[in-house]
């Protein structure tokens, strides 16, 4: 039985409405606890920031698609390589590192936890595979259902009920967590040369609209009672204009659930863009965060654009292959027999090209103008935005308008009018920040009761420890601080081990895989379902029987069970 | 004038690979630098794997001649990066010889495996036996493969030679194997013999094959008899599944039956 005490640490953890106390934290087992005497370890936090174990809630790191950014970019591959060293395995990669690359730059980062942001369930062995050796975090998958023919059929009877069955066998079959939607319809439609344009449009060979999809998904998500809301990729990313569609599924979004949001909308960014075409591309940020203030049972994350290289990564196949059109550069392509789609394109952000420039603005915007930190959480959809490497840089970002604009001064001239950024004076508070990266993502994920997010007695003993003085930093000045204190932190714990001290990591931290298993009545099971069975053996190339993934996969890992009301 | 000699041990597993990226002229300027080699994730002393002699001085690469003598068949990544001087190996090399080298010159007595001259830049090669796979190409999901410099083959290529070629030139006097120039988009190659399903996806540059071209691809199309050098020989522009704008010469051509 370890234990750990923390002493004179000067603490923000906002789920318990601590503001900046000093304070001592004890630990043992891996679970935070009143007081330990005699402790094993001892570590003097005096003037150091700490923090819960950071969250992030949407991010690229594991899977086939991943993999295959890595496959596709042999130059990224070369770009970031490190050397074995004491535990540390040999990394390479930028913004597709290899999973022990992901894993230790988020730990120096203080992340303990990380959402995978797109699974596809018949893919999902190669993503738990990985999920294993991404040893400092605890690792989630949002699972794709936005393509996926059995629930399209079930949408189109009418039956949320048999949905939700639906939803919850594969569910449990892939150990997924969360049901993700990425351009509803959409990538379905791709699978025939197809894309929809927006929420209204009919999808090929079946009777529905994105809009039917998303609110049926909605309301079956909630009947089986799962910590996390729908997860949703808008339809019509990256395109000018898009911001009406966004508003428009916004509004037709039901609010069902008490506890947290009925939604959560991902990369917001790339879905707030006004203007006719390229040529008059401007920002919508203003009228999607007055939408979202106005709808509290809208969570969004921001998507955040950063210049530099990165590798766009997602389940929207007709969207990368615009991005193919525009660039010519590599593209990959790949289709999911029941279910979903993606694609993949490396890119370039550069703050001399008027629509990157306008881009990286609207992410800054829509966190400073979305009035609640609780519902704005701050993402990058790492590497789609940027490599998450970035977040200090954002966070200084937020919390400085001198650094804004000296950025700001920097880009293409004529950004300044396409957005609102300049006009804004909002400077990001320590405490809007700890929510932004760690106690909004604990909420919105459910994880809160799970033990994730906050540093009192009960909770999982992650935590980070930053080498910032709050009371002698004045984050609206002394920016490089922020970026550098963020960057690397004194101490990252992982259920009550430190797993990373200065950027070197030490060990490996009993990470688990969180996944779902929701209860349904027998009527609902579809692995006693004939019209199930009988699809899936008839449509798939793998057998039903076989499609599950074996616990075996996982190693450590937490089941969270839940009754549903089907 | 220095000359280097490193001449590999008796290996006990001979078949393992070696990684040797640190075989350069210009590493062997420094008296003072340490010279580590790879096995598997076992960081080894140079000394480990080669006999090392050094004569003489150099104030540049170009002034430093290596000769690398021995089973050298698995050392691999000799000559990476190299930027000036020579490289002499005696016998068969390993994969990776010459990755990116913009300058100088590596001549190979034997057999050279695969990835001779993966992206290089300037500077040329010379292999007296035949190369294996992807010569002059790039690696794996890399848009361009050799940007300059010369390859120049005596024997036989294998497959995939000069594969997403950007620039420079490839001269192979044997055959080639299946898909020579694959994606290839600029520069010359050169097949003094037989090959089979040339240039597949060509977006420019132009392919010589003085030998037959088997399966050749219906994308191409038939532009008419020429002459090369006195031979009568047919050119075909293509390949029309990207834009067109490139080039093949070909003495035979048979396609697919
Ligand atoms: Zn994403």
């Amino acid at each position: 039985m370890k234990t750990l005490l923390i002493k004179n640490a000067f603490v923000i953890d906002p789920i318990q409405h601590i503001s900046g106390e000093t304070m001592d934290i004890a630990v043992r087992n891996g679970k935070i606890v009143d007081d330990v005497k005699n402790p094993d370890e001892v570590i003097d936090a005096q003037g150091m920031l700490t923090l819960p174990g950071g969250i992030d809630s949407h991010t690229h790191i594991c899977g086939t698609k991943v993999n295959f950014g890595r496959y596709m970019s042999p130059e990224d591959m070369r770009a970031g390589r490190t050397s074995r060293k004491g535990d540390m395995h040999a990394t390479a990669g930028y913004s597709v590192p290899t999973t022990y690359g992901n894993s230790y730059r988020y730990s120096r980062m203080g992340y303990t936890t990380l959402l995978e942001g797109a699974m596809a369930p018949m893919e999902a062995r190669h993503t738990h595979e990985e999920f294993r050796y991404t040893p400092m975090q605890d690792c989630l998958a949002n699972t794709l259902f936005d393509g996926n023919w059995f629930a399209l059929q079930a949408i189109q009877d009418g039956d949320t009920k048999r949905l939700a069955g639906i939803l919850a066998w594969y569910l449990s079959a892939a150990k997924g967590f969360g049901v993700k939607l990425t351009n509803p319809g959409g990538t379905e439609a791709w699978g025939f040369g197809k894309d929809v344009s927006c929420i209204n449009d009919p999808i090929p060979n079946f009777d529905i609209t994105p809009l039917e999809i998303i609110v049926k998904m909605i309301e079956a998500n909630e009947m089986l009672n799962l910590p996390h809301s729908v997860h949703l990729h808008c339809n019509n990313l990256g395109k000018p204009g898009n911001y009406m569609c966004t508003l428009d599924t916004y509004d037709a979004i039901p609010d069902i659930n008490d506890k947290r949001q009925s939604l959560y909308s991902t990369h917001v960014q790339f879905h707030s863009y006004g203007g006719s075409s390229w040529n008059d591309f401007c920002s919508k940020a203003e009228d999607i965060a007055r939408s979202v203030n106005d709808k509290p049972h809208i969570v969004i994350d921001t998507g955040q654009v950063m210049f530099g290289k990165t590798t766009t990564m997602t389940a929207d196949g007709p969207m990368e292959f615009n991005l193919y059109r525009l660039y010519h550069n590599k593209w990959s392509n790949h289709d999911i027999e029941m279910e979903t789609g993606s694609g993949i394109i490396p890119v370039v952000y550069r703050k001399k090209n008027l629509v990157n420039a306008i881009m990286w603005a609207i992410g800054l915007e829509l966190a400073l103008l979305v009035d609640d930190p609780w519902r704005c959480i701050l993402a990058t959809d790492n590497p789609n935005g940027a490599p998450f490497v970035k977040y200090p840089e954002v966070m200084a970002l937020l919390m400085s308008k001198e650094y804004r604009d000296k950025e700001f001064e920097t880009l293409h001239k004529s950004t300044g009018r396409r957005v609102a950024l300049p006009a804004i004076e909002r400077e990001l508070t320590w405490d809007e920040i700890a929510v932004m990266t760690r106690s909004a993502q604990a909420r919105a994920l459910g994880l809160i009761d799970y033990g994730k997010g906050y540093l009192s007695e009960g909770a999982e003993a992650d935590i980070a420890i930053y080498p910032i003085d709050v009371d002698s930093t004045d984050p609206a000045r002394d920016y490089e601080r922020i970026i550098n204190g963020f960057s690397t932190t004194e101490y990252t714990i992982k259920r009550g081990e430190v797993v990373c001290r200065r950027g070197t990591c030490t060990l490996e931290g009993n990470h688990s895989t969180y996944w779902v298993k929701p209860h349904v009545s027998p009527a609902y099971d579809m692995s006693k379902d004939a019209a199930f069975i009988d699809g899936f053996n008839r449509y798939y190339s793998i057998r039903r029987a076989n499609y599950p993934v074996g616990e075996e996969y996982l190693g450590r890992n937490v089941c969270m069970e839940t009754e549903a009301s089907i | 004038m220095m000359k280097v000699i490193l001449e590999v041990k008796e290996r006990h597993k001979p078949n393992l690979p070696i990684e040797a990226e640190c075989i350069t002229p210009k590493n062997f300027l420094d008296p003072e630098r340490e010279f580590h080699v790879w096995k598997g994730n076992k960081e080894l002393d140079i000394t480990d794997i080669f006999h090392v002699r050094k004569d003489g001085t150099a104030k540049s690469a170009e002034q430093v001649e290596i000769t690398i003598r021995g089973d050298s068949s698995h050392i691999k990544r000799v000559g990476e990066y190299m930027d000036g001087g020579k490289i002499l190996i005696e016998g068969d090399i390993g994969m990776h010889c010459g990755n990116f080298m913009s300058a100088g010159l590596i001549e190979i007595n034997g057999n050279a495996d695969s990835w001779l001259g993966r992206e290089m830049h300037g500077g040329k090669i010379l292999c007296h036996g035949d190369a294996m796979d992807y010569a002059g190409s790039g690696y794996r999901g890399e848009k361009q493969g050799m940007r300059g410099g010369l390859i120049e083959i005596m024997g036989d290529a294998g497959d995939f030679a000069g594969e997403t070629m950007a620039g420079g030139e490839i001269i192979i006097h044997g055959n080639a194997g299946d898909m020579p120039g694959v994606d290839i988009k600029d520069g010359r190659l050169t097949i003094m013999g037989d090959c089979s399903r040339p240039c597949g996806n060509m977006s420019g540059g132009e392919c010589r094959i003085f030998g037959t071209a088997y399966d050749m691809l219906p994308t191409f199309r038939n532009e008419g008899l020429t002459a090369i050098d006195s031979v009568q020989i047919t050119r075909f522009s293509g390949d029309y599944m990207s834009r067109g704008l490139g080039t093949i010469y070909v003495a035979n051509c048979k396609y697919m039956d």
